[in-house]
């Protein structure tokens, strides 16, 4: 007993972890307390971690309830070496209040009441009447309208005019068609297309480049079907792509003006598609734009 | 006093700590060495030992040292029993012919 007291006198977490032992030896069945607080001192000193002493302690009061709910009656060997030579039974002490199931009862019962409180609570701050309030049918006193004649369709009438204001509409650039016709895939110089200024609103003109196929972009040759070529079909097909401003076809090419030959003009969608990535977009002062235009393929057999 | 009631509800704690004591069938365990081979909590370990104990499968004395000598505590020490060895083999046995007893 002395070095049980002396152990409990340490200070700092030993001295937690040793009063949880002694604490929960002392609630252990009166015959196996002091052997369970010895016996549990001994082997928390092979422990060295103050967080393993710890949990080692909490388990200590963990395992008397279990002790507990297992043996009411002990018929375990106490701690005296004269009795451990045999099993004794002892007298009936009553150890707890509640049973662990007694106790896991209220304590769900606890639960469920203390939801049910909470639900309860909540609900009285957000609830809505569910039903409205009843329609007071009190009799309001009429209000007396005064008496104002309607006017007649007189003279006056055509003197009120409305005046709608003319809408001003601007008419897009024109872009010409023929005006970007590329052959064997030939760059040309970008055109500059200058917007007229408007003598009404003086601003100031964007210089508008249209673009058109640009480096890396496929050769015609590539595209020429073979039939044609045997056959010696020649002509200029005028597709209209959508470009963005990374040179990428945003939708799919079509024909404005075929050549006459549905295998040429197949041929040169496929060269537009295998174009994208590769055209040169539109800039407006410089800055390239997302912009629709026509340009032409000519597939033309070399003599 | 009469006749003892062996039977242990067996877990799959029981058994683990059973098959530490089979390994050496007469060696003698602390609940420390039984943690460090089981892994199990202290909360679990030492119901599970009073336990079989209380049934008969162990007995424990504690240990025969002089802890000022030593300089630590006397720990008790757990061994099975012939009923406990008898008893925890037929366990082993039931569980390899796939049949609990």
């Amino acid at each position: 007993m002395s070095q049980r007291n002396e152990r409990s006198t340490r200070p700092g977490s030993d001295g937690v972890t040793e009063w949880l032992i002694h604490q929960a030896a002392h609630r252990a069945p009166e015959s196996l307390s002091s052997r369970l607080e010895e016996e549990w001192l001994a082997d928390l000193a092979s422990r060295s971690a103050p967080l393993s002493r710890l949990r080692f302690a909490a388990g200590c009061c963990w395992a008397t309830i279990l002790i507990l709910h297992d043996f009411p009656r002990s018929r375990v060997p106490a701690a005296s070496p004269v009795a451990a030579r045999g099993f004794l039974t002892l007298v009936d002490r009553n150890f707890s209040y509640f049973s662990l199931r007694s106790a896991t009862l209220f304590l769900i019962a606890g639960l469920h009441a203390a939801l049910f409180y909470g639900l309860i609570t909540t609900l009285s701050h957000t609830r809505s009447p569910a039903v409205p309030p009843r329609l007071q049918n009190q009799p309001v006193a009429p209000v007396p309208r005064a008496k104002v004649p309607l006017p007649l369709p007189g003279s006056d009438f055509k003197d009120r005019a409305i005046y709608v204001p003319k809408p001003v509409v601007e008419t897009p650039p024109k872009m010409d068609f023929e005006a970007d016709v590329i052959g064997d895939v030939s760059e040309k110089p970008p055109q500059v297309i200058s917007q007229p200024p408007f003598p009404e609103t003086p601003t100031h003109a964007v210089h508008q480049l249209a673009g058109g196929p640009g480096a890396g972009f496929p050769e015609t040759g590539d595209f020429y079907p073979s039939p044609s070529i045997r056959l010696g079909e020649e002509g200029l097909s005028t597709v209209r792509v959508c470009v963005d401003r990374r040179g990428r076809l945003t939708s799919e090419p079509t024909t404005v003006r075929g050549s006459g030959s549905a295998r040429l003009d197949e041929a040169a969608l496929k060269l537009a598609r295998a174009g994208s990535g590769h055209y040169r977009p539109t800039t407006e002062d410089g800055q390239p734009v997302s912009s629709c235009y026509p340009f032409g393929v000519r597939f033309q057999l070399k003599k | 006093m009469g006749k003892k009631d062996t039977n242990v509800r067996m877990s799959l704690q029981t058994l683990r700590v059973l098959e530490a004591f089979l390994e050496n069938p007469t060696e003698q365990l602390s609940g420390a060495e039984v943690h460090q081979r089981c892994g199990i909590a202290s909360g679990t370990l030492y119901p599970i030992l009073l336990r079989l104990e209380s049934a008969g499968w162990f007995v424990s004395q504690w240990e025969a040292i002089d802890p000022s000598s030593v300089g630590r505590p006397r720990r008790r020490l757990y061994r099975l029993t012939s009923t406990g060895l008898r008893r925890a083999s037929e366990v082993f046995a039931s569980f390899n012919r796939g049949v609990l007893a």
